[in-house]
């Protein structure tokens, strides 16, 4: 009973779920990315020998794509994932309703010197990204996977980022995931119970370059694809 | 009344385990029947409170604060003493017994100093299994250090906080009761009376703070923690509501006052920096341990206090006191300050301090040692005085700290009231003219938690019969009536004199006259000051807002009204004892040096002042009969 | 030195509140924050007015019982002190200071400046505690404590419970609070037999009250007059991920 009651509830369980949720997410992210970054491997590359001498880019992206969407146990992994990131995100609202409720009257003056933007700002930086993330998802994976009217992907992204306020957008999404996996990923740390000072120091710094290397890998993909 | 202390038969060493044997106790299944109510929730207090409650009374907890954890114990900074004797060097019960009563200068009931002596060892098991984070070696055992007045490592410190982490201790034990329902706490409460019914103490008038609401509570006894009132002095190291509006509420229905004008000084607290000022921070007495107080051989002294060099510096304690040296008790200390500060040799732009300097023991511990033994004392230097003590000696300056005085109690902790108990510094027996330092820690712990819960059981059982106290008797009328009226009679002054400038003025009088020294020209002039200041209290004190919800200028007023008299009492009991002992030091009774003269013949007793016809003070006397130690001129040099 | 003060007056927790102005002036740099209120309370008495109502007692920064937000920031502008050790010198002389009480709903305001901070008593009650009574305890040197073990429990018992942690937290959540007491025991042996029942009970209390969630913004480590570590929040997480799976009902 206590489980159940104590593991995902009170306001340390809640928590749990989202550092357990976001972590997942995280780790997908790492997923995506390898597969964005065939987009800008040189033409140099190919043909790629161990992978049936995929020709060009262009084929292979397809071809990972089309691997992502029809291997099975892919698929099942793709549903926790969804589940995750609807858990994190009515978690997240929940535990800001409860924190809104827990506030008294505003402060005449507000100091925000103790503590960092960012940290404050998880759920502004989290709804820019749950709005960046349907609309990435109406994008591609509604017209490839689901409606399925699309079957050349790697012509659809490249289309996509021909257009300059696309970018624009995708720079503004990935730039709030950066700052959202900053302070996400250490948070989720503390709140799973991380507490030895040396451990939190690393994960901390971990944190912090993860966080900029992932934004910036993001963040090169649309900018090169618009010059290309 | 005649004063019975009713001290057990049998050799010193063995009373309280005599007591202890033939007291009478009450049947478990008859405590729930009992009620008891608690005054104050501090270490005395809210140990009794959590004991009381532990063995099954119902009982009631009331204090001013907004939480138990915040009561004055928690000021409390160098530790606690135990004749454990973990360090080897010689301690026992007899010789911590023997310390405290030179330290008292031979003016406590021994028989309290004893038991006191032999229940520390328990309370140090007691608080650890509380978790107190005590200070340990690094092998894991506990550890000790020494404090002013001995010459053994008997003090258990949790860094400077050793009052807090023991208050926090028992309040977590009374939230503990709070929980399961035996102790029900009264917070933001404040006793304006007792209740006497047919002569014994039935209950307590209080008033709610916040909502102005004057209650009545009954019980079968009650017990008063309510500490000292150095707060007299306006500028104490006492917190601001510390009051002794309970004791002397007390004490006008029939509780004896004894040694009333028995105030420590307290030699390292932090000098005032200008008028506004409101209390004095203290320094905690261990960092004397290695810390050297001195100041400067020449009066005119310009040269900031590092570029001093040792020779035209005055280490005064070593010189006066050799053997001491820095760790002589607190009233030497404090006398010893003022006798150079008075000599014109006080430093600070007013001239009001002396140097406490631990440039010696930085360079032979190093700084990291002095930090963990020290550190959380300094920072709190640093920030109410923006001076870094590392790098330049602390300015110290005595401070109005504990009152040794305080309800006259015997050996059961019962006062002249039969049922009103007092535990902790609010009573009187344990440290006689002054009080050794980590004393008071240690007295107001057992007192709460080992030896009220033992005594009051022998009151108490007359009570199994006796049923639920109503409050709905003339008694309580009367007594809630009068509390009442000196409400209303508070806020219909009206004046134009605020209450706290009043305050400041009798803490004047009383500093300089009725504090570290004391001569009679300078009594009888304070007599007549205080009755003026009472007077002019009374037509002219600035009170605004009314009794309905929150009003602290109503609170000040109340309780400056109960400092105006017991100044008056302090002053008497002084004048009238002409000899010096311990901290009341009289110029007029002084060795040719300039040490306190003692007269064993005349005045080896505790004077218990009664309130008589409700106009003036008769006194009483305890002879104090040693039996176990020679009373001796008390030397540390 | 002049200022001037924006207080908040608020008769109780019904009605409501506004900042009324005061201008102050004579004042020494040597004041104390507290003192400086005391001179204005001096004046409202004589003035005949309802004097503004605070929370204070030991004035030395121990006893937790001082309160205010100075100018947005818990305990006034200097991070790690208490109020009444607060001093003007941190200030500069014109300045304007708005004055507020401690804000999270688990914290009513009783007048003006005065909460009610009973909410944390309770989160103590609910465990906060080891259960010996008096006279059940073991010779004290029978169970040797690492001296680091005894130091960093310290650094956690240390807490004061004055809510400045609450009263800075954009989520008013009690965590440190808590978890310096969470911390503070699980970290002695004496407080082993309980641990994981009194994390529980006393974060479900902490929820109970009123208090919000931790988000980790370590705005309460940097306010608290006895720097309890933000790590005694994770390690209070630790505790509680612990104790619900492994307690028994």
């Amino acid at each position: 009973m206590a489980i159940k009651k104590g593991l995902f509830k009170t306001s340390v369980g809640r928590k749990n779920l989202m550092a357990v949720t976001g972590l997942f997410i995280v780790f997908f992210l790492i997923i995506h990315l390898i597969g964005n970054l065939i987009l800008i491997i040189p033409d140099s590359f190919f043909p790629i020998e161990f992978w049936n001498n995929v020709a060009n880019q262009h084929d292979m992206y397809n071809a990972y794509s089309h691997f992502l969407v029809h291997f099975w146990p892919i698929t099942i992994v793709a549903w926790v994932l969804y589940a995750a990131i609807a858990l994190h995100i009515i978690d997240a609202l929940l535990i800001t309703l409860n924190n809104w409720k827990a506030k008294g009257e505003k402060y005449a003056v507000i100091d925000n010197s103790t503590s960092t933007w960012i940290s404050r700002n998880m759920g502004l930086i989290g709804t820019i990204i749950g709005i960046f993330i349907v609309m990435h998802m109406v994008q591609f994976w509604l017209q490839y996977k689901v409606l399925k009217i699309e079957h050349d992907l790697y012509n659809l992204v490249l289309e996509t980022f021909k257009i300059w306020w696309m970018v624009v957008i995708y720079e503004i999404g990935i730039i709030a995931l950066g700052f959202h996996i900053v302070h996400g990923i250490e948070s989720a740390h503390r709140s799973l119970g991380i507490y030895p000072k040396k451990i939190m120091h690393i994960i901390k710094y971990i944190a912090l370059y993860f966080g900029l290397v992932m934004a910036l890998l993001y963040a090169i993909i649309p900018i090169i694809l618009y010059f290309k | 009344m005649a004063l019975n202390a009713k001290i057990p038969a049998g050799p010193l060493k063995d009373k309280w385990q005599n007591y202890l044997a033939k007291t009478r106790i009450v049947n478990p299944a008859n405590r729930k029947k009992l009620d008891v109510i608690v005054v104050g929730g501090g270490l005395s207090g809210g140990g009794a409170a959590a004991s009381l409650a532990e063995l099954g009374y119902n009982v009631k907890v009331f204090f001013f604060q907004d939480s138990a954890r915040r009561s004055h114990s928690v000021a409390a900074q160098g530790g606690v003493n135990a004749a454990k004797n973990y360090k080897n060097d010689g301690d026992n019960i007899y010789r911590m017994f023997y310390d405290t009563i030179k330290g008292g200068d031979f003016r406590s009931r021994e028989a309290n100093v004893y038991r006191m002596a032999e229940v520390s060892v328990d309370l140090i098991d007691h608080m650890v299994a509380q978790g107190v984070p005590f200070g340990r070696e690094y092998g894991g055992y506990l550890s000790n250090r020494s404090f002013g007045g001995v010459l053994v490592s008997r003090t258990f410190y949790a860094r400077g906080q050793t009052g807090q982490q023991l208050l926090l201790a028992t309040y977590q034990a009374m939230m503990k009761q709070v929980k399961v329902g035996k102790l029900k706490q009264y917070n933001r409460h404040e006793i304006l009376d007792i209740v006497l019914v047919n002569g014994k103490a039935r209950g307590i008038i209080a008033r709610n703070l916040d909502t102005g609401e004057i209650s009545r509570h009954a019980a079968h006894a009650v017990v008063f923690g309510t500490g000292g009132f150095g707060k007299i002095f306006y500028l104490s190291t006492l917190a601001m509501n510390s009051n002794g509006s309970a004791n002397w509420r007390a004490h006008k229905k029939g509780a004896y006052f004894a040694n009333p004008s028995w105030t420590q000084i307290h030699p390292t607290a932090l000098p005032q920096s200008g008028e506004h000022q409101s209390k004095l921070t203290l320094m905690s007495e261990s960092l004397r341990n290695d810390g050297r107080i001195w100041v400067p051989k020449n009066k005119d002294e310009q040269r900031s206090p590092g570029d001093i060099p040792d020779e035209d510096r005055d280490y005064y304690l070593e010189r006066r006191y050799p053997a001491f040296g820095n760790l002589v008790p607190r009233d030497v200390a404090s006398r010893a300050a003022k006798e150079r500060m008075d000599a014109g040799y006080g430093v600070g732009s007013l001239k009001n301090a002396v140097y406490l300097d631990f440039k010696t023991a930085i360079e032979r511990l190093g700084e990291d040692t002095i930090k963990e033994r020290y550190g959380n004392l300094f920072t709190m230097y640093e920030k109410i005085t923006a001076i870094n003590a590392y790098k330049e000696p602390m300015k110290i300056s005595p401070a109005a700290h504990f009152s040794m005085g305080g309800l006259w109690v015997d050996y059961e902790l019962q006062t002249s009231i039969p049922g009103l108990f007092a535990v902790g510094e609010a009573n009187f027996a344990d440290h006689g003219a002054n009080r050794l330092g980590a004393n008071s820690l240690l007295q107001a712990s057992v007192d709460g938690n080992f030896i009220l819960p033992n005594t009051i059981s022998n009151y108490l059982a007359d009570d199994i019969r006796t049923g639920s106290i109503s409050t709905d008797t003339p008694e309580f009328d009367d007594a809630e009536k009068a509390v009442k009226d000196q409400v209303e009679k508070l806020l219909a002054i009206k004046g134009t004199m605020p209450v706290d400038q009043i305050h400041r003025r009798l803490g004047k009088i009383m500093f300089k006259e009725v504090a570290m020294s004391r001569n009679e020209k300078g009594m009888i002039w304070a007599i007549e000051e205080i009755r003026k200041l009472r007077k002019e209290f009374w037509e002219n004190a600035a009170i605004s807002g009314d009794e309905k919800g929150p009003n602290s200028e109503l609170e000040k007023a109340g309780r400056l009204a109960d400092y105006l008299e017991i100044a008056e009492l302090m002053t008497v009991d002084a004048l009238n004892r002409k000899e010096s002992c311990g901290a009341h030091f009289r110029e007029d009774y002084q060795t040719e040096d300039g040490e306190a003269m003692r007269d064993d013949k005349n005045y080896m007793y505790s004077s218990a002042w009664e309130w008589e016809n409700g106009k003036e003070w008769k006194e009483h006397k305890e002879p104090l009969e040693f039996t176990e130690v020679t009373p001796t001129v008390r030397s540390y040099k | 030195m002049k200022l001037t003060l924006k207080i908040w007056r608020q008769d109780n927790a019904k009605t409501k509140g506004k900042l009324v102005s005061y201008d102050l002036s004579d004042l020494s740099s040597d004041m104390s924050f507290l003192e400086m209120l005391d001179v204005l309370n001096e004046q409202l008495a004589v003035k005949g007015e309802r004097v503004v109502e605070f929370d204070h007692d030991c004035r030395e920064g121990i006893c937790g019982q001082c309160s205010l937000v100075i100018n947005g920031q818990a305990h006034g502008p200097e991070g790690h002190y208490t109020t009444c050790q607060t001093h003007l010198r941190s200030f500069k002389d014109g300045e304007t200071l708005y004055v507020e009480p401690f804000r999270a709903n688990a914290f009513p305001v009783i007048r003006d400046l005065k909460v009610d901070r009973t909410s944390m008593d309770r989160i103590i009650q609910s465990g906060g505690y080891i259960s010996s009574f008096t006279g059940m305890a073991p010779e004290a040197n029978s169970t040797p404590i690492h001296h680091d073990i005894a130091e960093s429990a310290f650094d956690s018992a240390a807490c004061i419970g004055c809510g400045a942690c609450v009263a800075t937290c954009k989520n008013s959540s009690a965590a440190l609070f808590v978890s310096a007491k969470v911390g503070h025991l699980a970290k002695l042996p004496q407080g082993q037999v309980e641990r994981m029942e009194r994390v529980i009970a006393m974060v479900t209390t902490h929820d109970d009250e009123g208090f919000g969630s931790c988000t980790h913004t370590g705005a309460c480590a940097m306010v608290c007059p006895q720097e309890v570590q933000l790590l005694d929040i994770a390690r209070m997480n630790f505790e509680y991920n612990r104790a619900v799976c492994l307690v028994k009902d």
